[in-house]
């Protein structure tokens, strides 16, 4: 026998639901508002005199070091992008050797010596080829 | 005195309710105080790193892998660790299980002499070079891509600007084609009001706060409701634990290197230079109908953050003539972390994946 459908409301099942109905709608909403042309005027004005701001701090601050004789933000970020460049020849070097021990590496492996046996063999074959070799 | 006649199942949602006030205080003490969840457990080895980027390459689950290797490009803007969120919901996990030899490119938080990293150093420098470790690594001669999100953007370049490379097979998880459906992010980035290069040139490097502020005024109930449900499921051990692996991973957003985050701007955002074949990274053409190799392409019907209508043009844009299209119910994350996810979308890529890993 089936059981008796239970008729009494569930006081959290209710809660969940208003929540998110609140949310839908607040996001609804808020989108609406957002999604306006003077929205996004407004936030990026805002945006921007923060940015003004910050830059007129900034350049403050990198005459005061240069006053006292020593290097700013940006001489420090100068110098960390020099040895960035040098980290990028040496991967360039590092992708040369690597090409080239790949080439080797593939050669080793057609000659059927290069299996790792700490690795699983690459022999999987996805459900539609196990099949059809089942079938035979 | 006649007692009054209270039926036994009140009682029973009465002390469920009094219940689970009281597991509420207790575990709400234990979520307010805990450490943070633990995330990314499947054990891996760091096989690559150069400033921002990170290749890992996970421990094998399987007894037999696919012949080809599989690399996972996570988005810029967070962490991979959603692809690892805990054992038993982790798509990583899952495809190890299902006999892939799998890798993922994450990316650190750039630091500020790397503002000047730039689209062309993500697609053709650092996506390359993770190739080739892969390559390298696994003995292969070529591999497949899933890339999610922007990561899924930036091997889509890749894979335009290296059409005769190693590439075996593409798919991409909720990646943006057509940058004029992202609705409230391209009106918030309007030319018109959006000043891009000062806001590039003042920071170097885009705050996290402000990436994390464009993601969360998409949706600006979502944290609160998601407190509250927490709150009144706090009983619930495994809706918390998920709860705190997302949370987790929701408040852990990257910053950008401001110059990758001008050309997303102004290549992809305001010239939409990917959807219409005119993209040109580092002085090679990135044209989607180069693309010929296996594409899958996935999509949310309700992804806020990427529209429907923003990345459904991707398979009539490639050249390829294998392509599988798949949509489904659900968000942006829906697709790689979840319960969606793990019943609908996991068992879909590896399936397409493990019949083209041969």
């Amino acid at each position: 026998m089936s059981q008796k459908p239970d008729k009494q409301p569930d006081p959290a099942e209710a809660f969940r639901n208003l929540i998110t109905e609140w949310e839908r709608g607040f996001d609804t909403m808020a989108n609406r508002i957002m999604g306006t042309e003077e929205f996004s005027r407004g936030m990026n004005q805002l945006q921007d005199l923060q940015l003004s701001m910050q830059k007129r701090f900034n350049e403050a601050m990198a005459e005061q070091l240069a006053n006292f004789n020593m290097p700013s933000r940006d001489d420090i970020l100068r110098l960390g992008e020099s040895i960035r460049a040098l980290d990028q020849r040496m991967a360039k070097v590092e992708s040369q050797l690597a090409k080239q021990a790949q080439k080797k590496k593939q050669k080793k492996k057609q000659t059927a010596a290069a299996a790792d046996p700490s690795r699983p063999p690459r022999t999987k074959l996805p459900p539609s080829a196990r099949k059809e070799q089942a079938n035979g | 005195m006649a007692e009054p006649d209270v039926s036994p199942d009140l009682i029973k949602r009465a002390r469920k309710m009094v219940d689970r006030a009281i597991q509420r205080n207790v575990k709400g003490l234990e979520f307010l105080t805990g450490p943070p969840a633990p995330v990314g457990l499947t054990p891996k080895d760091v096989i690559y790193e150069r400033g921002t980027l990170r290749l890992y390459h996970y421990h094998p689950l399987a007894d037999e892998v696919y012949r080809t290797p599989l690399l996972i490009v996570m988005a810029t803007t967070n962490k991979a660790y959603v692809f690892d969120l805990a054992p038993g919901q982790s798509m990583v996990e899952y495809l190890l299980k299902q006999g892939f030899d799998v890798y993922v490119i994450d990316w650190e938080p750039p630091l500020p002499e790397e503002r000047g990293l730039s689209l062309a150093d993500y697609t053709q420098d650092f996506l390359p070079s993770c190739v080739e470790r892969v390559l390298e690594d696994s003995g292969e001669p070529d591999l497949s891509i899933v890339g999610y999100c922007m990561g899924g953007v930036l091997s889509l370049i890749y894979a335009a600007s290296h059409a005769d490379g190693p590439l075996a097979n593409l798919a991409c998880i909720t990646t943006p084609v057509d940058w004029s459906e992202m609705g409230l992010s391209a009106i918030w980035s309007d030319e018109k009001h959006f000043d891009v290069d000062r806001l590039v040139d003042t920071l170097g490097v885009v705050p996290k706060d402000f990436v994390t502020a464009s993601f969360e005024m998409l949706r600006p109930a979502q944290k609160t409701a998601g407190q509250v449900r927490v709150w009144e499921q706090m009983w619930n051990d495994d809706f918390v634990a998920s709860y705190r692996a997302f949370d987790r991973w929701g408040a852990e957003t990257l910053p950008l290197a401001g110059e990758y985050f001008r050309d997303t701007i102004k290549e992809l955002m305001w010239g939409n230079k990917l959807y219409k074949g005119k993209l040109k990274v580092g002085g090679k053409s990135a044209k989607l109908k180069d693309i010929t190799v296996p594409v899958f392409a996935a999509m949310a019907e309700h992804d806020h953050i990427v529209s429907y209508a923003a990345s459904k043009p991707l398979l009539e844009l490639v050249g390829s003539e294998d392509k599988e299209e798949v949509v489904l119910k659900g968000g942006h994350v829906s697709l790689i972390a979840g319960p969606n996810a793990a019943r609908r979308m996991w068992p879909r890529l590896a399936d397409w994946l493990g019949e083209r890993s041969i």
